[in-house]
């Protein structure tokens, strides 16, 4: 206490590092860095190196710590000797034991450790450098290692501290804060913002804690995307070793459906970006793997029974949208003839590689004109189901849509495009799945098996059948028809979900493109 | 803590929080039978025993003279342990803690230390060579549920009886240790939808997740830690605060007040 400065916080109200109160260090996430390990993150935040290493689902030792029916969590919290001003004696400390406790629940509510029983999942962690939260720094990147690892879980966790500081109450506290603070407030959440690990000591009333929650969400609102985006960059890439991309599989369509209702409603554009690019690259399959996977958690839960009345009026619906499809497809005849300018179809897959080369990381890829067209031509293909089969469109995506009516000069591009899609795809149909996949989903060729796998057997048959009578073209209104059979389902479970679901693409057509970017 | 635990039993436990009851006839924010004896180890400095329902907890303190940290040289120093005895239960088992134990000896300290509760400038002997160090050692004797609460204000009712003995150092006459605060941690355990205080073993057994809440007498909070593999929706962490609070203040009306006025 004694070199404690003056002032943590200046009159100009920032602090000494030149942060705003509600703002997070820089932080720098790499993935993979350890080759023997099944997983593996690096994790710079401000001044903290973390090194995170997850190892399993192996056999569990010594025996009589496996369990029947599920695997056993290991979390080691290891600080280096050197990571600290003063030689911190090497080996486990009350400290060390007690974060390595709390970390492990953490992360207990998200692993679907039942998948495996009688095995570990050992997750080691390295503090390299130590500079005031690295437990909250720990559970950031041992979330990323997790899912390189390909654990399956049902979100990444996020993990931020706040305090307060000269009486403030303010973000994610460096050493010097921590140090001459008031308090400090560690704080993980998953990503629908259930809390795993709350700790707290200092001085705090309760209204400042409900102050320190909203900066809580905000912050790890934050580290969400930037989580998101290196598994995105990692994944985007056509994975050599297919081990690799079926774990994060698993877990990006985890992820992204948990993250759709959290991003709503922490901030719309993470969610929206996230949204956008998972329906510009497969909208309709996409959904469907999320909406599949989400139904398969919740078999397990007392919902399953909604579930299958879900997929019974589902079903229903895939008969509407047959008849939509031969409405579709009867203007799709139409557009054929006009494709012919279009068959360049060279063309349209260089611009798509050339795109992806210029978008290595999701915000960086805004190109609007690929983008444009699929997002556009999802509207419009949904505007057009939608004028069909009186559904329970909300009424922004309605609006939305009408607008881009309005813009009837692109459609025609738009849908020439859309046919030269479709075309693409029946040809290279597992080309663009991998590819897209890999990017955001990172499913390869092992989507098809894991969703049908996963899917319950009323889901499958509905698509394989689509799929057998669709055309070249149809294959997007049987997306369609499969999304919404989805979104009833969603909507059945979470209502506030409907709305989000197969219709968020028309909402932000601008970053629609720019997902569809990221995709490939 | 983690003792098997019937799915019957289990079943039992969760109808009757949905009828809002518990299995002892307590309501939600009913403490169990609590008694609180001090001075109950002559040998110690201080000492506490608390009984709450069957659970019991002992706590000691003693003080001893040491070099102060070189970051603090002129405050005493605080060390808090916590001691899950075999005889407790048989669960429990001879040998280095656990990190149960490890993690409520630092629940209890960072009560102890973040509230303030000992004035630690008065426990300097001489600057940036001796302080009195004081050693809290809680020892679980018979765990029946909610041994983190028990300690907790065993730990701050022994403080409050402690006696710093100067004369035995040659330092001038004994006096009480300076207490400014009195902290009392107050445990929810979650059980489906519902927040309860004072768990019993049963219902630690059967709860998803627990938070512990240490509270200051201005109401506010001095430490919390969130123990057990299931979340806490934010709701339920402010619920679980206000509800700490008050039984917080109960608890420290009802006994430690008296402890004030005894002295």
């Amino acid at each position: 206490m004694s070199d404690k400065p003056e002032k943590l916080i200046t009159d100009d109200g920032l602090r000494l590092d030149g942060r705003h109160a509600d703002e997070i260090r820089p932080m720098k996430i790499e993935i993979g860095v350890l080759s023997r390990a099944d997983g593996s993150c690096y994790l710079e935040w401000g001044r903290n190196k973390i090194l995170v290493g997850v190892f399993g689902p192996r056999e569990a030792h010594p025996r009589r710590s496996q369990r029947a029916d599920t695997a056993v969590i290991r979390y080691k919290y290891n600080m280096a000797s050197f990571s600290v001003e003063d030689r911190a004696r090497p080996g486990p400390s009350r400290r060390s034991i007690e974060i390595s406790k709390v970390s492990r629940e953490a992360f207990e509510p998200v692993i679907m450790a039942e998948l495996f029983p009688k095995t570990a999942i050992d997750i080691f962690v390295e503090v390299l450098q130590a500079d005031a939260g690295t437990r909250t720094a720990a559970i950031n990147a041992s979330s990323i290692a997790l899912a390189d690892a390909g654990i399956p879980m049902k979100g990444l966790v996020t993990s931020c501290a706040f305090g307060k500081v000269d009486g403030q109450i303010v973000l994610d506290l460096n050493k010097e804060e921590d140090n001459h603070g008031e308090a400090d407030f560690p704080v993980a959440m998953t990503q629908d913002g259930e809390i795993t690990l709350l700790q707290m000591d200092g001085n705090l009333t309760p209204d400042e804690i409900r102050k320190g929650f909203e900066l809580v969400r905000k912050g790890c609102k934050e580290i969400l995307e930037i989580q998101q985006a290196v598994l995105r960059k990692k994944f985007e890439t056509p994975v050599e070793e297919p081990e690799a991309e079926v774990t994060e599989e698993a877990e990006e369509t985890e992820l992204e459906v948990v993250e759709t209702e959290p991003s709503l409603e922490y901030a719309p554009e993470a969610a929206l970006v996230d949204e956008i690019i998972e329906e510009a690259k497969e909208p309709e399959e996409e959904l469907s793997e999320e909406t599949v996977e989400a139904c398969a958690v919740n078999e397990e839960a007392p919902e399953c029974e909604k579930v299958e009345e879900i997929i019974k009026d589902a079903e229903a619906e895939v008969v509407e949208g047959e008849a939509l499809k031969e409405v579709i497809e009867t203007e799709i005849k139409e557009e054929e003839a006009e494709e012919e300018a279009f068959e360049d179809e060279a063309e349209f897959e260089s611009a798509f590689e050339a795109s992806f080369e210029e978008v290595p990381e999701p915000e960086e890829l805004e190109e609007p004109e690929f983008e444009e067209t699929v997002s556009e031509d999802e509207t419009e293909v949904e505007s057009e189901i939608k004028e069909l089969a009186d559904e329970e469109a909300q009424p922004e995506v309605e609006t939305q849509l009408e607008k881009e009516k309005a813009e009837v000069e692109e459609e025609s591009q738009l849908e020439q495009e859309i046919q030269l899609e479709e075309e693409v795809q029946p040809e290279e149909e597992v080309q663009p799945e991998e590819e897209l996949k890999p990017e955001e989903e990172v499913q390869p060729e092992e989507e098809v098996q894991p969703e049908e796998e996963v899917q319950p057997e009323e889901k499958t048959r509905t698509e394989e059948i689509v799929s057998k009578e669709t055309f070249e073209s149809e294959p997007e209104i049987e997306s369609e028809a499969e999304s919404r059979t989805e979104a009833l389902e969603k909507t059945v479970e979470e209502p506030e979900e409907k709305c989000k679901g197969p219709w968020k693409v028309v909402k932000d057509p601008s970053e629609s493109g720019s997902r569809g970017e990221n995709d490939e | 803590m983690s003792e098997v635990i019937a799915t019957l039993k289990k079943d039992y436990i969760y109808n009757l929080m949905i009828k809002g009851k518990r299995q002892d006839g307590r309501g939600f924010k009913d403490f169990r039978d609590l008694k609180l004896e001090t001075n109950v180890i002559s040998k110690a400095e201080g000492s506490a025993k608390v009984t709450l329902g069957d659970t019991q907890v002992l706590v000691g303190v003693k003080l001893q003279p040491g070099t102060p940290f070189p970051d603090s040289q002129d405050e005493g120093v605080i060390i808090t342990n916590l001691e899950l005895n075999p005889i407790a239960s048989p669960e429990f088992e001879p040998g280095p803690p656990r990190e149960e134990a490890i993690e409520m000896a630092r629940v209890v300290d960072r009560g102890i230390r973040e509230a303030g509760a000992i004035d630690i400038k008065k426990l300097c002997i001489s600057v940036g060579e001796s302080v009195w160090i004081v050693y809290i050692d809680v020892h679980v004797l018979n765990d029946d549920g909610n041994v983190i609460d028990a300690s907790c204000l065993a730990a701050i009712a022994a403080l409050m009886t402690t006696v710093v003995p100067n004369e035995q150092q040659g330092i001038g006459a004994d006096v009480p240790l300076a207490m400014k605060e009195m902290p009392v941690g107050v445990t929810l355990a979650k059980i489906g939808s519902k927040l309860m205080v004072d768990p019993s073993l049963d219902e630690e057994a059967v709860c998803e997740t627990k938070l512990t809440v240490v509270s200051s007498s201005d109401g506010s909070i001095a430490g919390m830690q969130k123990m057990g593999p299931a979340p806490f929706t934010e709701a339920e962490v402010l619920e679980a605060i206000d509800m700490a609070c008050e039984k917080a203040a109960e608890l420290r009306e009802l006994y430690l007040e008296e402890l004030v006025k005894k002295e």
